[in-house]
């Protein structure tokens, strides 16, 4: 069953009073997304893309140019916000200072008139789920980030919603508290079972913690899919350059027929990779695209390495993982090892690509090439 | 280009002592990282250093010469700040040319266009001099106002997170271009950071700082491999080292660790290696803490000969590779494993500690006390040193 369900979904904000026209003026365009029930979705995208305008379509912050939402199976577009069933866990927590952790959870319930002993016994449930249990007596501003992101997450799901919609809930934490946020998140989501869409531009908190991602650019939905999906077989190079630390390595390359063999050749560069046998059918010699490969898939050869010497530009000790960057005309190529090597810049080493590792996208669309 | 020195540098707002004995030398055209979590007192070094914070004791020297009576004006450092600090009404050209137009610069006009031309090669940047700063992202801003501290040779470049507000991509490859554009100039760099891997990266020597002290100075590998204590050790590395307290027996010939695991005790082997055995013998050690990092946890989701049983917490992606965290009662266990592996929370896991990795800690103190093959470790530091 669907949780939720977006049809053509379309939003225009007015600017008809500002002298400029905006070309693109569709902060969201035709967006069509099926969440399953009990399923968690991330909306990932740069700064500006729509995906929090989306969200808060859902929610009834905002109205709809055109489309239709569906919360399960009724249709929303009508619906005022609180009549759509649906918890909210914003960026900034926007607790009411003046009440305590206890009443900023039982707050809602309390609104609704719900009686005063099934509130109590609602909070104390989910309080220790939370962890916010010992909390119970403190006020707001007592709080570190971490623990009022708790607290918020909590007052939004103590109404048990059909679905949760959280706004980059983490950006307001430091390194560590994210991490530890994410996994509590994480498992959280998995217990209570609520479908739940997660607004974020942080490719990371969305690969870690969603079972699919929407990945969104300019108001246009790029790419629907599970991690392993999205970063294993991106619909185009927006994608497969937005997931991924590093991001993949993407070049402009002219594919060359030797003897029968296909190579990607780059301008200024010596560098040739063989061309993965499944895309001979769509490739000929002189054929121009962008190739793209992960840094992992690029390798430092032994000894008696058949890979081209190419001289290390840059090399990057980060403890758990080195990386090297490699001029590829004027594209840094990278490159990650786990070797415990140190190399210095200027060091002359034989790159090996994982030719069957490689993408193709159109050179000008970005469109991912595929083979026949 | 010059040598900084700080000599025991103290420095208070109101009842909280933000420097408490700050005390290092930074050679001459070394990149020199501070590194430590927020509040530590990072920037209040770098601004005792530029002279914009007095400090209450202690000395600040450049090439040897007492700067603490110098105005921040002539002690000749270029800052490059977190927010830019860019002048919005001048295009990128003019902010670029500020200070070699102040009364103290006065410098003429063809000379200031020389070397905001070399400046902005250097920063690729030459196609955005007629622009307003209103006009450039993020990563260009950060690129002018490093260019424009770059028209200048001052004694020394101090950097204050200039990385942190760019995007992740962004971020990498401005982190990349970062050392090798110092690296070319041979001006001394003091860059203060909270992201190891910047840190990691880029400084010749890190200096680890926590509530107003200096934990530990060395170079990257010193610092990773052989942290001073458990606070630098959970530092670096993503994701965090595992710290688990193990009680020592057996005698010089074979050492065996218990540690507890969701309330049963596990023995795992300590291996055989000169300096760690050596160390437990004349330390008597009964109890320590072991340092092991993730990408030295092992797994696997059947009994196997050597793992012991624990459950899994959580199961995530990092980016090129995953993260399992195992439940142990007290505490838990980061581990690498690859993506898309079918995890389930809560579900079994067997792992296995690669102890001849480990980096054992004082139990009380949290102190280095030893770490396997210590001896390659110290020549690796060394072999670093030397370049």
């Amino acid at each position: 069953m669907a949780g939720l369900t977006l049809n053509h979904l379309y939003k225009r904000y007015d600017n008809s009073g500002k002298k400029k026209k905006i070309k693109n003026d569709f902060a969201v365009k035709d967006l069509n997304l099926v969440c399953e029930q009990g399923e968690f979705v991330a909306l990932l995208g740069p700064s500006g893309c729509g995906k929090t305008t989306t969200l808060r379509m859902i929610a009834g912050l905002e109205e709809i140019t055109d489309g239709e939402i569906y919360i399960g199976e009724r249709l929303v577009n009508n619906l005022h916000p609180k009549d759509r069933n649906i918890g909210l866990a914003f960026e900034d927590y926007a607790m009411y200072p003046p009440l305590n952790v206890y009443g900023n959870v039982a707050f809602n319930l309390r609104a609704k008139g719900v009686d005063k002993a099934e509130i109590d016994r609602k909070v104390r449930e989910i309080a220790p789920l939370m962890q916010i249990d010992d909390l119970l007596d403190k006020m707001p501003v007592k709080l570190s980030g971490g623990q009022k992101q708790r607290v918020n997450i909590a007052r939004a799901i103590i109404r048990e919603p059909e679905l949760l919609l959280m706004d980059e809930p983490l950006s307001h934490l430091d390194g560590k508290a994210r991490q530890a946020m994410r996994t509590e998140i994480k498992r959280l989501i998995n217990k209570i079972k609520c479908t739940t869409v997660y607004v974020t531009h942080d490719q990371l908190e969305a690969m870690s913690l969603a079972d699919k991602i929407a990945i969104i650019n300019f108001g246009v939905l790029q790419q629907f899919g599970t991690p392993t999906e999205v970063y294993d077989d991106p619909a185009n190079e927006f994608v497969a350059s937005f997931i991924g630390e590093p991001p993949m390595n993407i070049l402009e390359t002219k594919i060359i027929n030797k003897d029968g063999t296909f190579f990607f050749t780059f301008s200024e560069s010596n560098l040739q990779i063989a061309v993965p046998k499944r895309y001979y059918d769509v490739v000929e010699d002189g054929f121009r695209c962008k190739m793209g490969v992960r840094p992992m898939d690029v390798l430092v050869g032994g000894e008696d390495s058949q890979g081209t010497p190419e001289e290390i530009a840059t090399f990057e000790n980060l403890g758990d993982e080195r990386r090297i960057g490699i001029h590829v005309g004027d594209v840094l190529m990278m490159l990650i090892t786990e070797d415990e090597k140190r190399y210095k810049r200027g060091d002359i080493i034989k790159l090996e690509v994982r030719g069957e590792k490689t993408h193709l996208f159109n050179i000008e669309t970005g469109e991912r090439i595929r083979e026949n | 280009m010059a040598r900084i020195e700080l000599e025991n540098i103290k420095k208070a707002f109101g009842k909280v002592q933000a420097l408490d004995g700050v005390t290092f030398e930074v050679k001459d055209k070394e990149f020199f990282v501070l590194f430590g979590p927020a509040g530590a007192g990072k920037t209040t070094i770098l601004n005792c250093i530029a002279g914009i914070a007095m400090p209450e004791e202690g000395v600040v020297k450049f090439d040897g010469e007492v700067m603490n009576l110098t105005d921040p004006a002539h002690r000749n450092v270029a800052m490059v700040f977190e927010n830019y600090a860019l002048y919005p009404q001048m295009t990128v050209y003019d902010n670029m040319a500020s200070a070699l137009r102040s009364k103290l610069y006065k410098t003429d006009e063809a000379e200031i266009k020389e070397r905001i031309q070399r400046a902005a090669k250097i920063m690729k940047m030459e196609n955005l001099l007629e622009r307003l700063p209103s006009q450039l992202s993020n990563g260009q801003k950060q690129r002018v106002a490093m260019g424009r501290a770059l028209v200048r040779t001052p004694n020394v470049f101090l950097m204050d997170e200039p990385l942190a507000h760019l995007d992740a991509k962004l971020r990498n490859s401005m982190r990349t271009e970062l050392k090798e554009m110092q690296a070319n100039l041979g001006t001394t760099c003091i860059y203060v950071t909270h992201d190891f891997m910047e840190a990691m990266a880029l400084g010749d020597r890190i200096a680890i700082i926590k509530e107003g002290k200096i934990v530990q100075i060395g170079t990257s590998d010193e610092i990773y491999y052989m942290p001073c204590n458990e606070f630098t050790a959970s530092l670096m590395g993503d994701p965090e080292i595992n710290i688990i307290e193990a009680e020592i027996s057996g005698s010089a010939d074979e050492y065996t660790a218990d540690i507890r695991v969701n309330g049963d005790t596990v023995t795992v082997p300590l291996p055989k290696d000169g300096a760690v055995y050596e160390k437990i013998d004349d330390m008597g050690l009964k109890r320590a803490h072991l340092g092991i990092r993730p990408q030295n946890v092992k797994y696997a989701f059947e009994p196997t000969d050597g793992y012991f049983k624990t459950t899994v917490y959580s199961y995530e992606s990092i980016g090129n590779k995953s993260v399992i965290v195992a439940e142990c009662g007290a505490y838990q266990i980061r581990m690498i494993a690859p993506n898309g592996l079918n995890v389930a929370i809560d579900s079994d896991v067997y792992i296995r500690l690669e102890t001849d990795h480990a980096i054992f800690f004082d139990s009380e103190t949290k102190k280095y006390i030893v770490r396997y093959d210590e001896a390659t470790y110290v020549a690796l530091a060394a072999s670093e040193m030397e370049e």
